[in-house]
C-alpha cells in the first residue's frame, strides 16, 4: 500500500466518501485508467492510497515507479451517493473490507476534522494484522475501531477472527432502532453479504450505503 | 492524446505485425469479458438449435458430442484491444451442424444463455471458418470463458465468438445484436479495425 | 480472472463526463420490472466492450454505454426513467 499525494490544478474540493479516475498514458498513446478513493479528508491535502497488486497494470506504476514530478490525467472528484458529510447529526458504522477502508477513512479523517460528535464506529475486516492500513492513525480518530482479523491472528490476539457474519454484526453495529447510517466498502462478495446481513438486523436497506471495489491492478 | 506519464508502459508485450492486427495488443492472460452474470447450464438442460431453417434441428448434449469435432488453433483478437496468439480449442464446426438444416439464409443471429446475441453473415460462419467450442487450452471450456460451449469466430473480433451459445437463428437480412446495436460494427474484422459503426 | 460485479459507483466519471451531472444518487426505474434505486446500487459490468448496466432486481439491462473514437452511444431503453435533483 502506498500513499500518493496530487497536486491538481483547478482542483475543487472532494467530499469524504469520493472517488477519482486516473488515467495513465504511454509514449505510443496506450492508456489505462483506473479509479482510486480519496483518502485525505476534505480541507487536507488530496490524497490516494493504492494497493499494488502483482499481476496489476496501474498500481505496480503508481506504487513503485512514479515519484514526485511525474504527471498523469485525473477526473473528479466523483461520487454522490457514497458520501459522508460533517453536518449529518446520525451515528455512523462503517464496514471495512481490506482496502475498502480508505473512503471510509475520508469519512473518519473528515469528522475529526470537523470535529464531528455524533458516534462513529468502525468495523473492519482485514486478513492479518499485517494487512491492516492506517493502523496507528485510527487509534486517534476518536471513533470506535473493531477489527476482525479472518485469517492469522497474533499471539495473545482477542479480538474477532472471522468473517462477518449475523452474530458479528449483532455485537458490533449499533442497534437498528438509532437509525444509524452505514457505509459498507470492499469486494462485492464481502459488501453484498455485510449488507444482507445488516438488514436481517433490522436495518432499512436505505440507510445502508455500498460501494463494490473490483480490484484489477 | 493524454498527458505522458514518464515511464508507464503497461503490461503488453510486441509481437510480429502480421498477426497483430492494428491497433492491438498482445498478451498472455485470457481475460474475462463480461456483460452479464455466469449463466450455469447443466448439460441435462443444454441444447443447441438452428431454427429458421425449413425446420428448426436440435441437439442435446449428448448428440452434440457425438457430432465430428476437431482441436484448432487459433489467434484471437478483442476489440478491447488485446490479441492472444495460438490459442487451441476443440469444437464442432458450423459447417457440420448447418449441414443439419435446409435453408437459404444469409445472415445467422447467435443466441444464448444470459440473453446475448451477435449477428454474421453465412460466409463469415461457414468454409471452416466458425465452430461451436467446448475445450479450451485441452480442458472442457470453464463457465467463465463461455462453457459449456461458445461460438468461436476467430477471424472476426472476439464479440461475435459469443460465450454461452444455445443456436443460431437463420435470417434473411442482417438483424444488430446486443453490441452491434450500440455503436459495434456489423460484421468486425480486426484486420480492417471495423470496430464501431462507420468504420 | 474472475468476472467482477461492481455498482454505478464504477461509473460515476464516466457519467460525469458524458452528462456534466453527477449521477450516482440519481434514482433510476428499470424499464422491466419497475424497481427504483439509485444508479450506486445499480449492477455494473465494465469488462466488456463497454459499460453495462443491470438492474440489480430482475437482471435486465437498463443502460448500455460504448465509446467508439469520437461518439459515445448511450442506450437507455431498458430505463423508465432518471430523477435528477
Amino acid at each position: 500500500m502506498s500513499t500518493l499525494e496530487l497536486e491538481v490544478p483547478g482542483w475543487s474540493d472532494h467530499r469524504a466518501g469520493q472517488h477519482l479516475d486516473v488515467r495513465l498514458t504511454a509514449e505510443d498513446g496506450y492508456q489505462a485508467q483506473r479509479s482510486y478513493s480519496i483518502a485525505s479528508a476534505p480541507g487536507e491535502p488530496l490524497a490516494i492510497t493504492v494497493e499494488r497488486l502483482e499481476d496489476g497494470e496501474v498500481s505496480p506504476y503508481l506504487v513503485g515507479e512514479a515519484h514526485e514530478g511525474d504527471r498523469f490525467e485525473v477526473r473528479g472528484p466523483i461520487g454522490g451517493y457514497f458520501v459522508w458529510d460533517a453536518d449529518e447529526p446520525e451515528r455512523v458504522l462503517l464496514v471495512a473490507g481490506g482496502s475498502g477502508v480508505v473512503p471510509l477513512m475520508a469519512m473518519a479523517r473528515h469528522r475529526a476534522r470537523a470535529g464531528g460528535e455524533a458516534p462513529m464506529r468502525l468495523l473492519y475486516s482485514s486478513r492479518s494484522l499485517e494487512d491492516v492500513i492506517y493502523r496507528e492513525e485510527l487509534e486517534t480518530l476518536g471513533i470506535d475501531v473493531v477489527h476482525t482479523l479472518t485469517r492469522e491472528q497474533p499471539p495473545g490476539w482477542s479480538g474477532y477472527a472471522r468473517r462477518i457474519d449475523d452474530e458479528l454484526l449483532r455485537e458490533v453495529a449499533f442497534p437498528a432502532s438509532e437509525s444509524p447510517r452505514v457505509y459498507v466498502c470492499g469486494s462485492t462478495r464481502f459488501v453484498d453479504a455485510a449488507a444482507d446481513g445488516l438488514v436481517r438486523l433490522g436495518y432499512d436497506p436505505a440507510w445502508v450505503r455500498t460501494e463494490r471495489f473490483g480490484a484489477t491492478g | 492524446m493524454g498527458i505522458i506519464s514518464r515511464g508507464f508502459r503497461g503490461r503488453r508485450q510486441d509481437g510480429p505485425p502480421d498477426r497483430v492486427p492494428p491497433g492491438q495488443y498482445l498478451t498472455d492472460d485470457f481475460p474475462v469479458l463480461s456483460a452479464g452474470p455466469t449463466p450455469h447450464t447443466s448439460l441435462d438442460e443444454w441444447t443447441f438449435t438452428i431454427q429458421g431453417g425449413a425446420e428448426p434441428v436440435r441437439w442435446t448434449w449428448d448428440e452434440f458430442r457425438t457430432l465430428p469435432s476437431e482441436e484448432i488453433t487459433k489467434d484471437i483478437h478483442c476489440v478491447t484491444k488485446w490479441s492472444k496468439l495460438d490459442t487451441g480449442w476443440e469444437g464442432v464446426s458450423v459447417d457440420t451442424l448447418l449441414e443439419a438444416v435446409e435453408h437459404e439464409a444469409e445472415y445467422v443471429v447467435a443466441f444464448c444463455d444470459g440473453g446475448y446475441t451477435t449477428n454474421l453473415p453465412l460466409e463469415d460462419v461457414t468454409g471452416g471458418k466458425a465452430w461451436v467450442a467446448f475445450g479450451y487450452d485441452g480442458e472442457p471450456l470453464e463457465p467463465e470463458h463461455g462453457g459449456p460451449a461458445r461460438l468461436l469466430v476467430p477471424h472476426l473480433y472476439f464479440w461475435k465468438s459469443a460465450k454461452w451459445v444455445r443456436g443460431l437463428d437463420l435470417r434473411d437480412e442482417d438483424e444488430p445484436g446486443f453490441w452491434e446495436s450500440n455503436g459495434y460494427h456489423l460484421r468486425g474484422d480486426p484486420w480492417q479495425e471495423q470496430r464501431y459503426w462507420g468504420d | 480472472m474472475m468476472e467482477r460485479t461492481l455498482d454505478g459507483n464504477a461509473v460515476g466519471g464516466l457519467l460525469l463526463e458524458l452528462f456534466g451531472v453527477e449521477l450516482t444518487a440519481a434514482p433510476c426505474v428499470c424499464g422491466s420490472c419497475g424497481a427504483r434505486e439509485e444508479v450506486a446500487r445499480l449492477d455494473v459490468y465494465v469488462d466488456c466492450p463497454g459499460v453495462v448496466v443491470r438492474c440489480r432486481h430482475c437482471g435486465d439491462v437498463m443502460i448500455t454505454i460504448v465509446r467508439g473514437r469520437e461518439r459515445t452511444w448511450v442506450d437507455l431503453r431498458g430505463t423508465r426513467g432518471l430523477e435528477l435533483g
